[in-house]
This record gives C-alpha cells, sequence and structure tokens, in this order.
C-alpha cells in the first residue's frame, strides 16, 4: 500500500459511520504508521470510521497509564520499540554509550517493561489490544562486534520476551508474531536514521506498512473458517488406495510421503480446537474403510465426520457434508490435489476456498500449511470447541432417528433434553463467539467488537442468558445466547442467536417461553432485521406471528401460547440469584 | 494546466482533502494552518508516489508553497 492509497482509503469513508476510536500508543512520531494502520483498520472494518489517536511522544508507558474507563478506546495498538524502554537506546537522544551504561539500561529496561506491563493490567476491559515488540535492531552500543550478540543485548530481548510471554496470556491482548512481521518485513529494510532523526519516525515507509498491516490485523481479526473438506488418495495421503492397497498408501518419512503426514498432524490439531474435518473422496468405500483402521494414521478417525466416499461428484459429497455441518460454504475450505476437482466444486459452491494440494513442491506445501493454520486458527480454545464435532456426529444421528423412526413428536419426547439458561454468562467468551459468527438463527446479523458489547452489557434492565443443551445423543455444549433490556413490563431483545447444530429440537421455543415467564412480559419486542442468511429465523418467527416478521416485530404472550408446539425439555437455570441480586 | 501542475493539485487534494480546489495553487504553509510538519513529510511521499522519484528530506524546508513545489518538480523533471 502507498501513502497515498491509505489516505484516500481513509478519506472514502463516510463521515456519518459509526466510529471506531483507536489509541496508538509508541514513543516515536507515528507519521506514516498512523496513515498506514487508520488505512489497514479502514479495510478490516468496513462499516467504520477508524479514527487514531496518538499517545504521549516519547511516553509509551504514560499513554498506557492514561487510559480509564471514561476515556477507554475501542482498540488500543502498542508499537513498542528499544528506547521506550531507556532512552539511550534511542539514536536521537545524548545519553551516553559506553561499558558502564549497558548494565544500567539492561536494568532500567526491564523496570519500564514491568511499568508497562503493570499498566497493561489496569487498562480496562473494553478495548483490544495489539502489541509489536522492537521490530529495530539495537543501536551499536555494545562491547562486542555486531556479528557476536553480547551477554547485554540478549539480557534485554530475553526481558522483552519474557514480557511478552508473560501478556500474552491475557485474552485481551495479541502480541505480533516477530517472525512473521520478518517475513513481511526484512529486517535490513525496517530503519530509516534520516526520517528518524528529521521527523522522528525511525520507520521506512515499508516497514510502517506491513507493521500497520500486522496490527491492524491482530485488532481486528478475520473470521476463523468453520471447516476444511479434503480429499484422500495424493492428499491425506500419498498414492491411489484402490491401486496400491489400504495397506501401501503412505504419509511418512522413509515413504518421501511426509508432507501428507504433516498434513494429517495439521488437520488433527485443527480438529483439537474444533474446526470440523471432512473427507470427500471418489473411492471404494471398502478400501477407505481399511485404510482408515491403520494404526499409524496421524489424523485420528473420530475427529473427521462425515466422510463421503463414492464414485460421484465431489460438489454433491461437499453439498451433504455443509448440510450435516450445517454451515455455508464460505466458511468452509476444500482441499484436494486435482485442479479439475477444485473447479468443479467451487463452480458448484460460490464462495468455498479452494486449495491445492502440491504433492511434491514441498515449499507450496508449507505455503499450504501455513495457510490453513491462519485461515483456521484460533485465540483461545473453548470446552465448546472440543465439543463441536462430536455434537454435530450426534446431530446426525438425531436427525437420522427423528427422520426414520417413531413420529417426531414422540421422538423429541424419548430424547432426555435438557435445557440449561445462565443468567450470569455475559462475560463469557463464548457468548461474544456465538454472537459473532452465528448467521442463520441470527436476529439482525449484528456484530460486536468487545468494547460493543460491553455498552450492551451496561444497559439498564439487561438481561442477557447463555443456553446451553444436551440430551441421550450427547451436549452440545453453549449454543445459544439472548440478550435484552426489560422497562417495567416491556421487553425489548437486542440480541439473538442460536447455532444451527441446535435446530429442530425447539430450544428456541424454550428460551421465548423462559423469557416470558421470568420477565412477566405480555410482549416481547424484538430488533429484527433481515439479512441474505438469517432465513431459519424470519422462517421461525412467520410461524409464531402467521405471517413474515417485519422491522416492528413484535411478539403477545397470547401469540406465542397460540402456536407454541409441545415441549418436553427439562430446564435448569444457573446463576439466576448472582446475576440478579 | 500543464499535466505536472494537474498531478501536484491532485496530490495537494489527497493530502489536503477540505482544501478548496481555488486555494491550491496558491497555497503556502503560511496560508494553510494544516501544512504542519507532519502534512509537508505525507505531501512529499505522496508527490514521490505520483512522480515516481525520491524526495529529499533537506529539501523539505524549502519547500513551502504549491508553486515552490511546482518548481522543484519542473527542474527534476528536466534532469530526468
Amino acid at each position: 500500500m502507498t501513502i497515498t492509497e491509505a489516505l484516500r482509503i481513509t478519506q472514502s469513508v463516510p463521515r456519518d459511520a459509526r466510529p471506531f476510536a483507536v489509541t496508538l500508543a509508541c514513543g516515536f512520531t507515528p507519521l506514516h504508521l498512523q496513515t498506514f494502520l487508520a488505512a489497514h483498520l479502514q479495510q478490516a472494518l468496513p462499516g467504520r470510521r477508524v479514527t487514531i489517536t496518538p499517545g504521549l511522544y516519547g511516553n509509551l508507558a504514560g499513554t498506557l497509564e492514561s487510559i480509564s474507563e471514561a476515556n477507554a478506546p475501542d482498540g488500543l495498538v502498542i508499537a513498542l520499540e528499544w528506547p521506550d524502554l531507556d532512552p539511550r537506546l534511542d539514536y536521537r537522544g545524548a545519553g551516553s554509550w559506553g561499558a558502564t551504561a549497558v548494565n544500567d539500561i539492561v536494568a532500567s529496561a526491564q523496570t519500564m517493561l514491568d511499568r508497562i506491563a503493570a499498566a497493561l493490567l489496569r487498562t480496562p476491559s473494553g478495548p483490544r489490544i495489539a502489541l509489536s515488540l522492537p521490530t529495530l535492531p539495537l543501536p551499536p552500543l555494545f562491547h562486542t562486534p555486531g556479528w557476536q550478540a553480547s551477554h547485554h543485548e540478549l539480557m534485554l530481548e530475553a526481558g522483552v520476551l519474557r514480557f511478552a510471554a508473560d501478556i500474552a496470556q491475557d485474552g485481551r491482548i495479541a502480541v505480533i508474531n516477530p517472525q512473521r512481521l520478518a517475513e513481511q518485513s526484512p529486517t535490513a529494510g525496517r530503519f530509516d536514521l534520516k526520517s528518524d532523526l528529521y521527523t522522528g519516525l525511525p520507520f521506512t515507509i515499508e516497514h510502517a506498512d506491513r507493521l500497520a498491516s500486522q496490527l491492524a490485523q491482530a485488532l481486528a481479526p478475520p473470521t476463523p473458517k468453520k471447516g476444511i473438506i479434503s480429499d484422500l488418495d495424493d492428499t491425506l495421503w500419498s498414492g491411489i488406495a484402490g491401486e496400491v492397497g489400504p495397506d501401501a498408501v503412505a504419509w511418512d518419512l522413509a515413504s518421501h510421503a511426509q508432507l501428507h503426514g504433516l498434513y494429517q498432524k495439521l488437520l488433527g490439531s485443527l480438529a483439537d480446537s474444533g474446526t470440523l474435518i471432512g473427507i470427500t473422496s471418489k473411492n471404494d468405500p471398502a478400501v477407505v474403510a481399511k485404510a482408515f483402521e491403520r494404526k499409524d494414521l496421524l489424523l485420528r478417525p473420530e475427529q473427521v465426520f462425515p466422510i463421503e466416499v463414492h464414485w460421484n461428484a465431489k460438489s454433491g459429497s461437499v453439498a451433504r457434508i455443509l448440510e450435516t455441518w450445517n454451515i455455508a460454504a464460505d466458511s468452509v475450505i476444500f482441499v484436494d490435489d486435482s485442479p479439475m476437482e477444485l473447479a468443479e466444486v467451487a463452480a458448484a459452491h460460490p464462495g468455498i476456498e479452494c486449495v491445492l494440494f502440491p504433492k511434491n513442491d514441498y515449499e507450496a506445501g508449507l505455503a499450504m500449511l501455513r495457510h490453513l493454520r491462519d485461515r483456521c486458527g484460533k485465540e483461545r480454545v473453548s470446552k465448546d470447541d472440543a465439543l463441536r464435532l462430536e455434537s454435530i456426529r450426534q446431530g446426525a444421528a438425531f436427525r437420522e432417528q427423528a427422520s426414520a423412526g417413531a413420529a417426531p413428536e414422540s421422538f423429541l419426547e424419548q430424547i432426555g433434553a435438557v435445557v440449561t439458561f445462565d443468567f450470569a454468562a455475559a462475560t463469557e467468551p463464548r457468548v461474544l463467539e456465538l454472537v459473532n459468527k452465528t448467521n442463520q438463527f441470527n436476529l439482525n446479523g449484528g456484530r460486536y467488537t468487545q468494547p460493543d458489547w460491553q455498552k450492551l452489557l451496561s444497559t439498564p434492565g439487561l438481561i442477557l442468558a447463555a443456553v446451553s443443551y444436551e440430551d441421550k445423543f450427547g451436549p452440545l455444549g453453549t449454543i445459544a445466547a439472548i440478550a435484552g433490556h426489560a422497562d417495567g413490563k416491556r421487553l425489548t431483545i437486542d440480541t439473538w442467536v442460536m447455532s444451527c447444530r441446535a435446530f429442530a429440537r425447539r430450544i428456541e421455543h424454550q428460551t421465548l417461553k423462559m423469557l416470558f415467564e421470568t420477565t412477566g412480559a405480555s410482549e416481547i419486542e424484538f430488533r429484527f432485521t433481515p439479512t441474505a442468511k438469517n432465513g431459519p429465523l424470519q422462517d421461525f418467527f412467520a410461524t409464531l406471528l402467521a405471517e413474515p416478521p417485519t422491522s416492528e416485530c413484535r411478539l403477545t404472550r397470547s401469540q406465542f401460547e397460540l402456536r407454541c408446539p409441545a415441549l418436553y425439555h427439562e430446564v435448569r437455570e444457573m446463576r439466576r440469584a448472582e446475576a440478579h441480586g | 494546466m500543464d499535466d505536472t501542475r494537474q498531478r501536484l493539485t491532485n496530490c495537494f487534494q489527497v493530502v489536503f482533502p477540505d482544501m478548496p480546489q481555488e486555494a491550491i495553487t496558491t497555497a503556502s504553509t503560511a496560508t494553510v494552518a494544516a501544512w504542519d510538519s507532519v502534512a509537508a513529510i505525507t505531501l512529499m511521499n505522496v508527490l514521490e508516489d505520483e512522480f515516481g522519484f525520491q524526495m529529499d528530506l533537506d529539501d523539505l524546508a524549502d519547500l513551502d508553497s504549491f508553486e515552490k513545489l511546482y518548481s522543484y518538480l519542473q527542474k527534476r523533471h528536466q534532469v530526468a
């Protein structure tokens, strides 16, 4: 991105767009870093008007210490450099570099790191924080020649890494990966001494752009993909199982097939953190079943569901997998070694991301592994992530029995369903995660930044419940959240989402029943907005209202009671006493 | 308006989006409050993007008006 492009991006935003205020804490003159940060953030947050407020020059810790509940921004970006830890590390400073200074520099840098860590701990809980560690080389002030790292240099770097390792445990703080930044912005091209001395900005334009890009990505990360659908032959393993036999396909070092082993390990790791893994393969099902019995498989069979193996078009398999997972194509990556198969699936499923498995190209193979991690990686893994695949497997069994076995009513009556409402889950990360990634059963498609969410939670008369579900097929975990506010008998719902995994269990009906009973409301007003994806929610309201919902969506208790089907859940409540005092 | 003058005007519009079109050709650091040191450096970089050459920070102090920048650009063009 050039400066001109960055300026044009920031100037093209409608002035009445909702603001997204960012504090940029850095000790130098932010200049182009500020411009590029605004532009990259603007691209990541197209509906918002990003404003960047630089902190105090030469006083990064002071900037952090000045942030309070009253002036908290929506986001906080910290661009740490060595001079922030000791002014003698600043080319613009006059402090001496002698041998006697270095011991003191190491000690004062540690003191400053402790001060910054303490200030970060005290920042309000709302803003998300992106932090970059020093990106510029240390000045040549140590006694060793430049090719040899001195004890003091290493002490400084160790101190910074300890500081980063500690604060990275804080769920609000995203630390920029120094290695990834080095790939984007090579170390030798970062520092501009003349710019530093003349303007106070020590970065080259290119480095300012790339660092800003990484900081923006950390502050407003893209939504992770939810699933990967993979081919088998020459993708999950090397070889054609139907030709060489299930015992001869390989994924190990000795067979020069380690790239497939690494791919399996990555899929297994992603599955452990909640990414769905499905298989589609044109193959003999019996041969594939034998291959999946092999004990040396690095991706465990229980981590994969569903497995579609037959000789028909893969686009059909992908359609069935998406239906089983109940997610849209644009939430999924399809991996295959055949460009033709990728093209066939891409044509049938617009929005799906198709990735070629590069069989014998190791450089491209590594790039693919990293790409998959980037697209599916998560900042934190919750217990609900671990439950996801199992709940989908159980959901498939649920649907199979519901459609094939007993009549729907008796089926629902016999599955031992338990719905649990947790009224004190407002700050659970899973609740905001659900709100921000649910599309189909979503009242209005509204997405919240952490500060926006905090504002909603401070609404007078707030009612918020996280909803969990389990039945004889197993637990689904926390699958729904509803938030609104009551004013006397008047109840308004601002946000309501439910995971598609929980459809067809009448949990949404039980949720409304709970609301009417809990609040005594005679009518509920919903802040409903139709979106391109919330058709299931619209259908639900159309059933209860006997007409399609409008922006003036209100449901009376008598309407609900008239059209609500029989509910068979056992209802449990958690933490109501604490939540409502 | 010749090509260099027009392109310079466009650069001013990028850096000073609120400046009226008619005020651009008479603009100087003395008459435009927004033309501070930060804007001067930004303008320099926008000119580098537009004209494809590197400018020297040492020249910045002298390039304090539209007309001076125009003359500077013409000289750079002649040298090129």
